[in-house]
């Protein structure tokens, strides 16, 4: 079921996305001088690494065939939340770390419970969490509040060595991904979930323990994604997470992992998370205008799709 | 199964080591009227522009919150044709972050990575773009703010400014007046969490304060949209059986309340106060002979244009150029009303060619 | 399940406890909505609530087929802005453009269904990604071709004319066209080739291919129902609003797809209705009005929309289950 031949050569396990971004960088280095910059190059890193975290907690929900709309607003909230005890216990930033982080884990976790108690569609559960959690930040608060940590601000634009501190942490985070869904008996399990639901469940796994953990992971890394969306602003701004679902499961879906479960990828993601950040970079520095940005990027989203289709059937996942 | 997290906790104990303390800001308070009072101070305050000063051909980056609408799109348009008369400007770059702060901040990025030499910026969030800015600041880039809000930072060299307090009070007074100082009103706000929805709401309640008779029965955010704000009105006209005015300064969204008022057939009882220069609401101001707009300062951005030209060339300059914004009785505001062009369109001197394509 | 596949005639069947449970969600939340303002059990509200809810529930009743078909449709909200746009710079302010400026705005969404279906049914991938992307491209094209402010103006007469009221001044205009997009979509569904197609190539395409069904052509005019209905909710959008920016379907796709689901039509395919969708619409709208009615601040609205999603979509699958005896997915 699994990709095991570790002796198989290298390319033609990488995922098709690392194609297209090949091409996207040859065509950056051919065009544009300042694009071959370090510098550029750990802006990059740090632009994508928000998405890259909150893409790799989006593959766990969808490689067991669901998905999750509201880390978006999750997203939004821990924001919000995290500036706000931030600047108010500014000598307890670990214990506001890792509350924020509780309390992004758990969101996930009523998510994973609702589905299950409730009998839900996946979709239409996180639909409605993602208006009730916009709804709790704007209880909150209705404009930028707090400040955050100088360490998460170091966190989210530091460097070290001159790499991106924030690469540390997505390189954690995609280990962890990796283990826990590529070569873990849970992963094994979920993926069985995201094949055939039915069948899983005739097999005798526990789907209520796989749904919950999924979206608890969700959770959690759309928490860790605030963290580095705080420190990238430097506030809790209400409206930081609209949208970013939608980003994350394009980047899942472009790495090579169907909507509808059952296969996986974590390198796939961070080259498709890496795809969509030169590509943002590249438009940007091209001078190609704004609006034709726009046209450009949902086209290159078509294509990406298309390109990554048949034969990816086949292969085993 | 809770093994497979283990991971995962792990990275969060390394974000917390990397953890320490915070220092706390000074905020403006945007609802204080004393804010904007000290704001016009600062603005005479002169700028030393010695730092900045550059020969030669000018490169200038444009980030814009969002470009989907009609006011940031002609005053972006304003700024190309104020560029275009400064033969040292090279170039003008525009960035579109569809109102995502942290595409702003990677916007504000990729400019500096391109070498432009000055960024004029409407910000998603005045304090979300701060840390980008840090970084302009740093690489020794002039930083202008053509946004809501008056920014007083060091990584904001300067303001094109349209007093926020003024123009939202402007409306606010006129539209108590044009009601005698009583009846049940509601707020037609812009998009929930912006600095305007913000603003306009503490200047009603401020001029309210000095109404007693009056009473804000309700605050909407219809988000700049005519749509959104007829069907927030028509919610309100069910749940309220005598409304006697709408506090509405964007006259788009006035459009909508009146429509609203219309179809129940309630609009007897509707004062609407002044909206801006757009120009479905000044045709409407046209036709109902009442209401009036107060001007929404249009010209911010070819002020903008000439502030960075002025800061790039080592002229003297002030920190803050304010654009004033202007009261215009019906009369006066249908004037500005142009039956043939769209209603999503405001009165500009623009030449034809860079009229919004 | 293999109900849907009967070739009776959806009227000519007891409706089972899994297709009356939105209506009954319906009853329910109108009731409560009932005791919390009177307003909700008269006419004339209902009849504005109707009115309130024409685009999406236009543009919803076209979803349901891809929806039907296993597939979804993401681009419906900037189809919607696109029509909107389109109709209003055609018709340019003159009379004589009025059926010029329907017409294109029409071919509009259709077209624009047409290249979601050819890509999804000829390239075999996924229609969430596919519709997400296309829905980016057509936004991005409409702010292209404007340069980001609406420039079109509305034929005299058009608005006025969808805004008027008939019956003796008493049912909308609009209402009257989101009633006939329905009952299209009803005779598309149950009386044509087409609509029995959908439900068979949803409830299991293996099966319908092996059948000898033209899968492919099936869902490439599913698409452009989708793209069509669309242009026509636009079209709705415009009358009730006038030329309102270049983005006034911004996020309507989540608005149609949660009625939708609402309704009864699950992602699995196959199963579901116009008519439940159209339920789900009326659920949506109501619970939306009902938190503002009930003067909820901004914030607990929101909160109280989602909940009630929550709320309507649980009781509805739990309804449902009794039923069937099966729980959605």
């Amino acid at each position: 079921m699994r990709p095991q031949a570790i002796g198989a050569p290298v390319l033609q396990r990488l995922p098709r996305i690392y194609w297209a971004l090949a091409a996207l960088v040859l065509i950056g280095i051919a065009s544009v001088p300042q694009f071959r910059t370090v510098s550029n190059l750990a802006n990059v890193l740090d632009q994508s690494a928000t998405l890259a975290i909150l893409a790799l907690g989006q593959a766990f929900v969808i490689a067991g065939g669901m998905i999750d709309l509201s880390v978006g607003q999750l997203v939004g909230l821990i924001t919000v939340v995290a500036c706000m005890l931030f600047q108010a216990f500014p000598d307890m930033s670990l214990l506001v770390v890792a509350g924020c982080l509780a309390l992004a884990a758990m969101i996930g976790l009523i998510n994973g419970e609702l589905i299950n108690r409730l009998r839900m569609s996946p979709l239409i559960l996180t639909f409605g969490m993602l208006s009730v959690l916009q709804g709790l930040i704007f209880m909150f608060t209705d404009r930028s509040i707090g400040q955050v940590a100088p360490s998460i601000a170091f966190l989210a634009n530091g460097r070290l060595l001159g790499i991106p501190v924030s690469l540390f942490l997505v390189a954690l985070v995609a280990f962890a991904a990796w283990y826990g869904l590529q070569r873990s008996i849970f992963g094994w399990h979920l993926l069985a979930m995201g094949n055939s639901a039915d069948s899983a469940r005739k097999a005798g796994l526990n789907l209520y323990g796989l749904i919950r953990i999924a979206y608890l992971v969700s959770g959690l890394c759309a928490g860790l994604a605030a963290l580095l969306v705080a420190g990238r602003l430097g506030t809790g701004f209400p409206n930081a997470g609209n949208g970013l679902e939608l980003d994350a499961i394009v980047a899942v879906v472009l790495g090579g992992t169907p909507l509808k479960g059952g296969r996986v990828s974590v390198v796939g993601i961070l080259g498709a998370v890496l795809f969509l950040g030169v590509l943002n970079n590249l438009l940007n520095l091209l001078q190609v205008p704004a609006f034709t940005q726009i046209v450009v990027k949902g086209l290159i989203v078509i294509a990406a799709i298309l390109a990554d289709r048949p034969g990816r059937l086949a292969q085993p996942a | 199964m809770h093994r497979y997290l283990k991971p995962v906790i792990a990275a969060a104990a390394i974000i917390g080591a990397f953890t320490t303390g915070a220092s706390v800001a000074q905020d403006m308070d945007l609802t204080k009227k004393e804010t904007y009072d000290q704001i016009m101070n600062w603005a005479k305050e002169p700028l030393d522009t010695s730092k900045y000063k550059k020969d030669g051909d000018l490169k200038i980056g444009l980030s814009a919150g969002y470009l989907s609408n009609a006011w940031i799109n002609f005053t972006a348009q304003s700024v190309k044709y104020e560029a275009s008369l400064h033969p040292e400007i090279k170039e003008v770059k525009v960035t579109d972050a569809s109102f995502n702060p942290t595409k702003q901040a990677a916007d504000i990025e990729d400019l500096l990575t391109s070498g432009v030499d000055a960024i004029l910026f409407w910000p998603v969030d005045e304090k979300a773009i701060l840390p980008a800015l840090q970084k302009a600041h740093e690489k020794g880039v002039a930083t202008i703010n053509i946004g809501y809000n008056f920014m007083r930072d060091p990584a904001v060299t300067s303001n094109a400014y349209v007093n926020q307090w003024t123009y939202s009070e402007q409306v606010a007074t006129e539209f108590a007046k044009s009601l005698n100082g009583k009846g049940k009103v509601f707020a037609m706000l812009p998009i929930a969490g912006s600095s305007a929805a913000v603003v306009q709401l503490a200047v009603l309640q401020d001029v309210l304060k000095n109404y007693p008779d009056m009473e804000l029965i309700s605050s909407e955010y219809g988000d700049w949209d005519r749509a959104k704000a007829k069907q927030l009105t028509e919610n309100l006209l069910q749940r309220f059986p005598e409304i006697d005015g709408a506090f509405s300064p964007a006259g788009q969204m006035s459009m909508g309340i009146y429509e609203a008022f219309d179809e129940a057939g309630r609009l007897g009882e509707l004062t609407l106060s002044p909206g801006d220069d757009y120009n479905g609401w000044t045709k409407l101001v046209a036709k109902e002979g009442k209401w009036g707009s107060v001007t929404s300062g249009l010209e911010v951005g070819r002020e903008a244009v000439k502030q960075a030209v002025n800061i790039l060339t080592g002229k003297p300059t002030t920190t803050a150029v304010v654009v004033p914004t202007r009261y215009l009785d019906p009369a006066e505001a249908a004037k500005l009303n142009e039956p043939d062009r769209p209603d999503d369109w405001f009165k500009t001197d623009l030449p034809k060619e860079f009229l919004p394509q | 399940m293999s109900a849907v596949a009967s070739p009776l005639p959806e009227g000519m069947r007891l409706p089972s406890l899994e297709k009356a449970a939105v209506w009954i969600v319906l009853a329910i939340l109108l009731l409560l909505a009932g005791l919390t303002s009177d307003a909700f059990f008269k006419f004339n509200y209902l009849a504005n609530l109707v009115r309130q809810a024409a685009p999406v529930g236009i543009t919803a009743v076209g979803v349901t087929f891809v929806m039907l078909l296993r597939g979804v449709d993401l681009s419906v909200g900037a189809i919607v802005s696109m029509s909107a746009v389109v109709c209003a710079l055609v018709m340019d302010g003159k009379a004589e453009n009025l059926w010029l400026g329907i017409a294109a705005a029409s071919a509009c969404g259709a077209a624009i269904g047409l290249a979601n279906g050819l890509i999804i049914a000829h390239g075999k991938v996924s229609a969430f990604i596919v519709t997400l992307g296309m829905s980016i491209v057509v936004y991005g094209l409409v702010q292209m071709g404007t340069g980001g402010t609406a420039r079109g103006i509305v034929s005299p007469g058009f608005r006025e004319a969808m805004n008027s009221r008939i019956l003796g001044n008493t049912l909308p205009v609009l209402v009257v066209c989101l009633l006939a997009a329905v009952a299209v979509g009803i005779f598309l569904q149950s009386r044509t080739r087409f609509g029995r197609g959908v439900y068979l190539v949803g409830a299991n395409p293996d099966a319908a291919r092996l059948a000898g069904l033209p899968v492919a052509r099936i869902t490439v005019v599913a698409y452009i129902v989708s793209g069509l209905f669309a242009g026509l909710g636009g079209l709705a959008l415009l009358a009730r609003t006038g030329v309102s920016g270049t983005n006034p379907g911004a996020g309507m796709e989540f608005d149609v797809l949660a009625a939708v689901v609402l309704g009864g039509t699950t992602f699995a395919g196959g199963r579901g209705s116009v008519g439940g969708t159209f339920a789900g619409v009326m659920v949506l709208f109501i619970a939306l009005n009902l938190a503002n009615v009930a003067g909820l601040p901004f914030a607990a609205q929101l909160t109280i929309k989602g909940l009630i999603i929550i709320a309507a979509s649980a009781a509805h699958s739990w309804i449902g289950s009794r039923g069937s005896g099966r729980s959605q997915e």
